[in-house]
């Protein structure tokens, strides 16, 4: 009889996760045709090269946040270090002359190495990761005001500029595929190597993680320093789409990336407990986000409003994630 | 006969896929304790879960000194006058051990909490439960044993006419059972009416004065007086044939090969002067009362709380060992934790990552890469060997019976393939059948060469498994007894370590 109740309770939660991301597949595709059918212009290949664009950036910085979110904590900095490594890549393409695929690895290693502050910070202090991030964000973010003086870099090498232009297919971005690939390998860091489950077990049950011979705080640094890294592509790929290295990219200190950081995460079914990761969700999230945004700005409606309404989708995302938690919880309570 | 207080009649419940309750009647009279009883996912967790408004049944009736009553959320039960202690831990870690216990009758003056009344009252029910615990301390300060009695406290502080106990007594010891039931057996001569869940049928025997057998969502029987049956009678009704016993054979041990030594060790969690060897091939049993320092002990051997004096020697190697992964992967050495779900398993993960979680380390291969089908190929013969009854790998060990949870937590261990192997608890809350398993299982491991130090309160499962077992009381031992698995004789030379220590 136990597993007559576990089996179905299986599919049942199995069906669950596959709806989230199947019905954030059937939302995107209801958002397209309302958009395209009210106004023609969004689907003209000018701003379906904008969209796919914006989008594989959101995408990215969503990735970044996932990765911390699966150990049960938050980042909020990945704004600043996002911004703090595009500034580092920039001043070395630009001032220093370093060439632009390794002054882009540089801004990425940095990315990580203020990833892996934040991670050793946690897990040193014992505190949780966002009051740890929340200090860095404005840490960061002042020490790179400080080392630029607010200036930003224009004159970026033609050759970075143009990645920025990429277009496969008449209007489809190069940072679209690109998102794509960076999620494909986060898809098989979580569920192909050994490094990416312990992460994930971590995140679910520390004690009982650690107890299983998991090295905890290995797990949390290694999040940390993947989502710095993962930031800092984000901070290129924008870099890259604006033509220059602004220390403004991510609004004031790095708090513009938050809402689309954590929307797509969320949205997608990652849960903020840790120990649950939804890549495609993720993904989806992202871009159901990007088309919302650029949907409702094509049709001349204020920015505020806009804001306002990712504001609501954010908490009616957290809500399906209580609900999946509670969910999750009565069918344990059965057996 | 008296009036029953509590009538339940034909009550069904479905889940989706499975028939929790189908048609069960049961009945409870005032001034009895009955048992409930049944194998794990025979409905009586689903049952005593209607009757505290956890869940609404699909059909039947509930009928509360006769007038029919639907239990919408649990405080409707409560105040019913129904009060129960759940399997689960209800207690709310940050706040002190007086506000859980008056946590939903908490005294107020003038509008604010009366600290002073909520101590003084719940101090009185501390101490009718013998328990050696201050009022304001934490409940995170408490011991799992302590803990358990805390929330009897809490059930018995409503002093409720209709008491349900779900496994009250499943991490607690023989002495603090005794003191339970002293108390349980007052209430009832007062009037109350207790229903209570075992597993544990000599408790059951001991206590209760009828007995009402759930099977598969069905009544097995309906409240036989316990006095016109007995053990095997109850075993039958639960699982449909005769018991079968544990199988254990000879079992050679290695008197020269001492894999595990520990002397003089003290920790930083306060154990002192421990002396200890494990041999080849030996099942050591742990026994003392809460408190006594067991599970820490295991933790510090795993590198959980550090060892501050004496040494610890590995198969002849001095040994330090900082954290569980050095224990595992240098010293092979594995703790199968009594908290299952706390600390054992991830209950949000599948059966295969719970399983493969010790070994994916040594399967992978380049850069960590670890495919889905190697991993679980490798868990699967444990999945078999513990007839481990799920429906695949891919499912979550949360919606897993309470037995096939524990199984699991074995099964990690057996697939890291330690040499030493420290299992706390392993049969608390699990049906006749695991039990007789998950017994054989260790047995089997030892006979093949494996070193295992057994922590159990449960006596009968010490003498049945252990060959030698060490008497630990306030973080020491307190000595030592050969196992000649003569029940009588081994809890009397048991109990007189204990006693001793406490004279002294």
């Amino acid at each position: 009889m136990a597993t007559a109740t576990t089996g179905r309770g299986g599919r049942g939660a199995l069906g669950l996760l596959a709806s989230n991301e199947v019905g954030l597949a059937l939302l995107i595709a209801v958002l397209v045709a309302i958009f395209a059918t009210v106004n023609p212009g969004f689907t003209s290949p000018f701003n379906l090269f904008a969209l796919s664009r914006v989008m594989g950036i959101d995408m990215v910085i969503g990735l970044s946040m996932m990765v911390v979110l699966v150990t049960g904590g938050l980042n909020l900095a990945v704004g600043s270090i996002g911004v703090a490594s595009v500034m580092l890549g920039g001043w070395a393409m630009q001032v220093a002359g370093v060439p632009v695929l390794p002054s882009m690895t540089l801004a990425v290693a940095f990315g990580a190495f203020l990833g892996w502050i934040n991670g050793q910070l946690t897990v040193r202090m014992g505190v949780h990761s966002f009051i740890v991030t929340l200090a860095t964000m404005s840490l960061f973010f002042g020490a790179m005001i400080v080392a630029t003086r607010a200036e930003a870099f224009n004159a970026l090498p033609r050759s970075f500029v143009d990645l920025g232009k990429l277009r496969y297919g008449g209007f489809v971005s190069g940072m679209l595929p690109l998102a794509l690939i960076v999620g494909l390998g986060l898809w098989l860091f979580f569920n192909r190597t050994s490094l990416g489950r312990e992460i994930l077990a971590a995140g679910a049950n520390p004690q009982a993680a650690e107890l299983s011979g998991v090295r905890v705080n290995r797990t949390i640094v290694v999040a940390h320093a993947l989502s710095g890294a993962l930031g800092a592509l984000a901070g290129l790929m924008l870099a890259a789409r604006n033509g220059a290295a602004l220390p403004s990219m991510a609004g004031h200190i790095g708090m513009g990336w938050l809402l689309p950081a954590f929307l797509a995460p969320v949205l997608g079914g990652t849960l903020l407990t840790g120990g649950v990761v939804s890549v495609a969700g993720t993904v989806l999230g992202a871009a159901m986000v990007t088309i919302i945004t650029n949907g409702l700005l094509q049709l001349q409606i204020g920015e505020f409003w806009v804001q306002m309404c990712l504001g609501l989708i954010l908490l009616a995302a957290v809500l399906l994630d209580r609900a999946r938690s509670v969910i999750a919880e009565r069918r344990r309570s059965v057996a | 006969m008296t009036e029953p207080v509590l009538a339940v009649e034909g009550a069904t419940k479905s889940f989706p896929g499975v028939k929790a309750l189908d048609g069960v009647d049961f009945v409870l009279r005032p001034g009895e304790i009955h048992a409930l009883l049944g194998e794990n996912g025979a409905g009586k967790s689903t049952l005593i879960k209607i009757l505290t408004g956890v869940h609404l049944p699909d059909s039947g009736t509930v009928r509360l000194f006769g007038e029919p009553v639907r239990f919408r959320n649990a405080r409707a039960a409560i105040q019913a006058g129904i009060s129960a202690v759940h399997q689960e831990r209800n207690l709310i870690p940050r706040m002190s051990v007086a506000e859980n216990i008056m946590l939903e009758d908490l005294p107020e003056r003038f509008g604010f909490v009366d600290y002073a009344a909520v101590n003084e009252r719940a101090l009185l029910w501390i101490e009718r439960l013998g328990l050696a615990i201050r009022p304001d301390q934490p409940v995170r300060s408490l011991s799992v044993a302590q803990m358990q009695l805390v929330e009897i406290a809490k059930a018995l502080v409503l002093e409720a006419r209709i008491l349900l106990m779900d496994e009250p007594t499943a991490s607690i010891t023989p002495h603090e059972t005794e003191v339970l039931f002293g108390l349980l057996k007052q209430l009832r001569d007062q009037g109350a009416a207790i229903v209570f869940v075992s597993h544990k049928l000599e408790e059951v025997f001991e206590l209760c004065d009828r007995v009402t057998v759930l099977r598969d969502g069905r009544n097995a029987c309906n409240g036989l007086p316990i006095g016109e049956l007995d053990r095997a009678d109850v075993v039958r009704f639960m699982i449909g044939r005769d018991e079968r016993t544990a199988k254990l054979g000879d079992k050679p041990v290695d008197a020269a090969d001492v894999v595990l030594r520990l002397d003089g060790v003290a920790t930083s969690l306060g154990h002192a002067g421990i002396d200890l060897e494990l041999r080849r091939g030996e099942i050591l049993g742990l026994y003392g009362l809460v408190g006594a320092g067991r599970s820490e002990l295991a933790k510090a051997l795993v590198g959980i709380g550090g060892v501050t004096a004496g040494t610890v020697t590995v198969a002849g190697q001095p040994a330090v060992v900082p954290d569980p992964t050095t224990a595992l992967q240098r010293y092979r050495i594995g703790y199968v934790s009594e908290d299952r779900k706390g600390e054992g398993l991830i209950l949000i993960h599948d059966v295969g990552r719970n399983i493969g979680i010790t070994i994916w380390r040594r399967l992978s291969g380049w850069l960590g890469w670890l495919g889905e089908g190697r991993a679980r190929a490798a868990c699967r013969p444990f999945v078999e060997k513990l007839a481990i009854r799920t429906p695949s790998m891919g499912q979550k060990v949360g919606n897993l019976s309470g037995g096939n949870q524990q199984k699991v937590s074995v099964a990690k261990w057996l697939a890291a393939d330690c040499d030493i192997l420290i299992v706390d608890e392993p049969t608390v809350g699990i049906d006749i059948k695991t039990k007789t398993d998950l017994h054989e299982l260790l047995w089997e491991l030892a006979s093949s060469g494996k070193a295992i130090l057994l922590i159990s309160s449960d006596m009968p499962e010490m003498v049945a498994l252990a060959d030698r077992i060490l008497v630990m009381g306030g973080f020491r031992i307190l000595g030592e007894v050969r196992n000649d698995h003569d029940y009588g004789r081994m809890s009397t030379a048991i109990m007189g370590h204990i006693h001793a220590a406490e004279a002294a």
